[in-house]
């Protein structure tokens, strides 16, 4: 490989870490937190961090911005490594990387244009001038008319707002969200992921966001990293992860987000996994027999209930259900004929 | 009551004021940066320094326990020292400062304490300084509580003037004893008591009206 290219390769990268290990340490007691963790995240990613709680993916993005200091490893923002700065020159770097929390973290005693003038005077910005732009980023956050409201008189989704418009103040290059939206309702979390996902279009901000919501990923970033227990399991492209997740985790994370973790998330689902969706009726001839858990059991193949509604009527099962069998067409068509032998009326669906 | 013994209460009320007032103030001169420095010292603080927090903790619970009754006394030296003499208003101040400036601390100091620490991580973030958390996030965030504390100071202070009266202080704590009790006059010592109790009340409700008036978290 050419000097060139590799260069070129190298100056897309917004952040990078490598090797990065993370131990609290409380006298006789050691957590590790973080174990070797290597990632690139590139200029204009939305790139996500998924985990349980406790998986540590708080802690790593507080090592993006050496909120925490790293055990050991390095993180590289566009090239510089943060734990080569001193002190001073740290600060300077954090007001390129701006954060957003869980629970908006506004100053209570100050109204909403303060706020967002806040992280501006930190930077010297003159009054007059924070105060233009404060409102500017109101307006970009569709908040014009909350300028002078307290955060106590703003709902969480308002808040968020209020919060983006401020890391936005000293324009970032890097957008750092902790749990962003685990405080909200499904809509107002939508209407958050949909001003990230603007505001990454619009001003090419690098964005990574922290959840331990699958949906949240799949709504607005093109990348993934999964965290269990202090260790990346797995990354790479969304979609990718989400057709052929490798880990256990991942798979955990996606199966525990279709039993309707936040809204929507069981129609992504399906979306993802292609197979066959066939209709089955159970009417009055279709006799007493667990029929789907027999055909899975006889074809050593799961199929996936989308959808039942069916009725116990003298012990005879009436009702419907919607099932998602394998992508493999001859499979599909053995399971077609186990189902009408039963005497079972069927259908295919077509979306 | 006459005439005379009317005057002397208005002209002692003043200086109870006068002395609850200054000692308050210089109290809050010295206990303010004290608690600050216990907050961000702390191990939780933005900046741990476990020494430097250990110092002024045991100073400060040392000075604590000590009566102020025998505080008084012990500072007598001092006192003359300092201002030439160590009896009246203005010598009383010294005592009542250096009594009234680590309860100062601890009150400031958990005030400070109550701030939210996902704000101040908000503004580490941002790139603040721990001089612009001190002075832009924490006290600012904390001042609705930081006057809760001034107007329990006034009030403590006041009482402590009354007590210091009555070891050569002045003010209205030596007109109870000298004029009231000492002479058996209990309607005197009865009036002192009544403008002792609108004081505090005045103190109160001055302190908690601006307190509420400031704040914007309902």
């Amino acid at each position: 490989m050419g000097l060139l290219p590799q260069k070129k390769r190298m100056s897309m990268i917004e952040i990078e870490v490598k090797h990065l290990s993370k131990t609290f340490r409380q006298k006789d007691l050691s957590v590790d937190a973080l174990c070797d963790i290597s990632l690139s995240i590139e200029k204009g990613d939305i790139f996500g961090i998924i985990g349980m709680s406790g998986a540590g993916k708080s802690t790593l993005v507080r090592c993006l911005n050496y909120l925490e200091r790293p055990s050991d490893g390095q993180v590289f923002i566009e090239g510089r490594e943060l734990g080569t700065l001193s002190e001073k020159e740290l600060r300077r770097e954090r007001m390129k990387i701006a954060m957003i929390f869980q629970s908006f973290n506004l100053l209570s005693q100050k109204n909403s244009l303060d706020n967002i003038c806040f992280p501006m005077q930190i930077q010297g910005k003159n009054r007059k001038e924070a105060r233009e732009r404060a409102k500017e980023l109101l307006e970009l956050v569709g908040l014009s008319d909350k300028a002078k409201s307290y955060p106590s008189q703003l709902s969480g989704g308002q808040q968020q707002r209020v919060a983006i418009a401020r890391a936005l103040a000293c324009e970032p290059s890097i957008l750092l969200c902790d749990e962003a939206t685990s405080a909200l309702d499904p809509q107002t979390t939508e209407s958050i992921l949909n001003l990230l996902k603007e505001i990454n279009e619009k001003m090419g901000i690098t964005i990574v966001i922290i959840t331990h919501q699958m949906a949240v990923i799949q709504k607005v970033c093109n990348r993934v990293a999964i965290i269990e227990n202090g260790h990346l399991v797995e990354h790479g492209s969304v979609m990718e992860i989400f057709e052929h997740p490798k880990s256990h985790a991942a798979r955990e994370l996606i199966l525990r987000d279709a039993h309707g973790d936040i809204s929507g998330a069981a129609a992504m689902v399906d979306e993802i996994h292609k197979g066959q969706k066939l209709r089955i009726v159970f009417s009055e001839n279709s006799a007493y027999e667990p029929v789907i858990s027999n055909m899975i059991l006889q074809f050593g193949q799961p199929v996936n209930i989308l959808g039942a509604n069916t009725k116990n009527v003298g012990g005879v099962a009436k009702g419907d259900m919607l099932l998602q069998l394998p992508e493999n067409r001859e499979m599909q068509f053995k399971m077609e004929n186990y189902l009408i032998e039963r005497g079972l009326a069927i259908e295919e669906v077509n979306d | 009551m006459n005439e005379q013994l009317w005057q002397l209460l208005g002209q002692d009320t003043l200086t109870t004021i006068y002395m609850t007032l200054v000692s308050t103030a210089f109290g809050y001169l010295v206990g303010l940066p004290l608690g600050v420095v216990l907050t961000v010292t702390d191990k939780d603080g933005i900046s741990p320094h476990p020494l430097i927090y250990r110092i002024i903790d045991v100073i400060t619970n040392i000075m604590r326990s000590i009566p102020f009754i025998i505080l008084l006394m012990v500072l007598i030296p001092f006192t003359r020292f300092l201002i030439g003499k160590s009896y009246g208003p203005t010598a009383t101040i010294i005592p009542l400062v250096i009594s009234a400036a680590p309860y100062i601390s601890r009150m400031v100091e958990s005030s400070l304490t109550e701030v939210d620490k996902g704000v101040i991580e908000a503004a580490r973030s941002m790139g603040a300084s721990n001089w612009e958390i001190i002075f832009r996030v924490l006290l600012p965030e904390a001042r609705i509580s930081l006057i809760v504390g001034v107007t329990i100071t006034l009030g403590t202070v006041l009482g402590y003037t009354a007590m210091a009266g009555t070891v050569g202080g002045g003010g209205l704590g030596a007109d109870a004893k000298t004029y009231g009790y000492q002479r058996g006059n209990m309607i005197f010592l009865g009036w002192t008591i009544v403008i002792l109790v609108v004081l505090f009340q005045i103190f109160q409700m001055t302190g908690m009206k601006i307190a509420d008036m400031m704040d914007h978290r309902k």
